[in-house]
């Protein structure tokens, strides 16, 4: 019976301590698209860059999670453009154009090749920012419209 | 005794479950890439530069105004954007085996094919700025003049006058 009164006592402990635990460690992540690429009026020929730093059109995204926790970053990037009626034009991303920023700053950013997966470490209170850049190659003859493609950023906790 | 055993593995299954959910986060988003792409530019030789007939000794010239006989490309693209016109211009038309000086070229760019509309004149070269009209349309006519020598051959001569229109 003093056992028994023991190991109870013992999972009360632990089974309070844990959630603690949790809150500690796992405060939960979250990432949000803040702003898209905005590549604006492009001419058919003529390539339109936006850079990472631009910060009217350049993409970016919030992360918030356990404090000075490492995460792996890995994007989904798209090769091309669409338009409503199916063309494509070609999407172009080089090996800095994307950011990360502890500070959530545009201007204080460590750059990356979003075509590799980036090791980053999440701010003293749980926060960071990655921006993204990307070049737009419409062809000489490009079909005129409005062309669209998503990008996707998987953030992962790193053990 | 059956209680006791529970208890650890209840214990267990919770720090288990915590360690876990503290170590396999993930989370992703998306945005979107988007981009308002202008009408392409398109450039059509509408009417070729004629001279006519031309006598030996005597200059004669086509002014870009001259409707009927100037050289036309007709233009279209983004209405109201700017472009740069790029015109590649002979030094001499060729009969085969004997040439003839050409040279003086003149242009005309308007938006409207008689003239009327947005009218410039302006000397055609390797690089001219332009803008099309609200329409997305341009008009470009080319004029020359021709130097056959007092000892020209007889014959038809001709040239190749090339417009190339960027963005």
């Amino acid at each position: 019976m003093k056992l028994i009164s023991w190991l109870a006592v013992g999972a009360v402990m632990l089974s309070a301590a844990a959630p603690s635990l949790l809150r500690a460690q796992g405060k939960p992540l979250t990432v949000t698209g803040v702003r898209g690429i905005t590549f604006g009026v492009v001419f058919p020929g003529v390539p339109r860059v936006i850079t990472r730093t631009d910060p009217a059109n350049s993409g970016q995204f919030d992360i918030k999670g356990p404090n000075r926790s490492q995460v792996l970053l890995a994007f989904i990037l798209p090769l091309t453009m669409t338009s409503p009626a199916g063309a494509q034009m070609p999407l172009a991303f080089g090996s800095s154009d994307a950011g990360y920023s502890q500070s959530q700053a545009i201007g204080s950013q460590v750059g990356f090749d979003p075509k590799q997966p980036f090791t980053a470490t999440l701010s003293n209170n749980g926060r960071g920012s990655v921006f993204v850049g990307a070049t737009a190659n419409p062809a000489p003859g490009q079909q005129a419209g409005v062309y669209t493609a998503t990008i996707t950023l998987t953030v992962t906790i790193l053990p | 005794m059956r209680t006791i055993s529970k208890l650890p593995l209840a214990v267990l299954a919770l720090v288990v479950s915590g360690a876990t959910a503290a170590r396999a986060q993930t989370n992703n988003a998306s945005i979107l890439a988007t981009a308002n792409v202008q009408t392409p530019i398109n450039v059509l030789g509408a009417q070729p530069l004629g001279f006519g007939n031309v006598f030996p000794g005597v200059n004669k010239t086509v002014g870009p105004d001259d409707l009927t006989n100037a050289g036309r490309f007709d233009v279209t693209g983004q209405g109201t954007a700017p472009v740069t016109l790029s015109f590649g211009l002979p030094a001499s038309l060729s009969a085969g085996g004997p040439t003839l000086g050409i040279g003086n070229f003149q242009a005309i760019r308007s938006d409207d094919n008689a003239q009327l509309v947005g009218a410039a004149f302006f000397s055609p070269g390797a690089s001219n700025a332009a803008t099309f009209g609200a329409a997305g349309t341009m008009f470009v006519w080319v004029g020359a003049r021709v130097t056959p020598a007092v000892n020209q051959a007889a014959g038809l001569y001709t040239g190749t006058i090339t417009l190339t229109v960027v963005y």
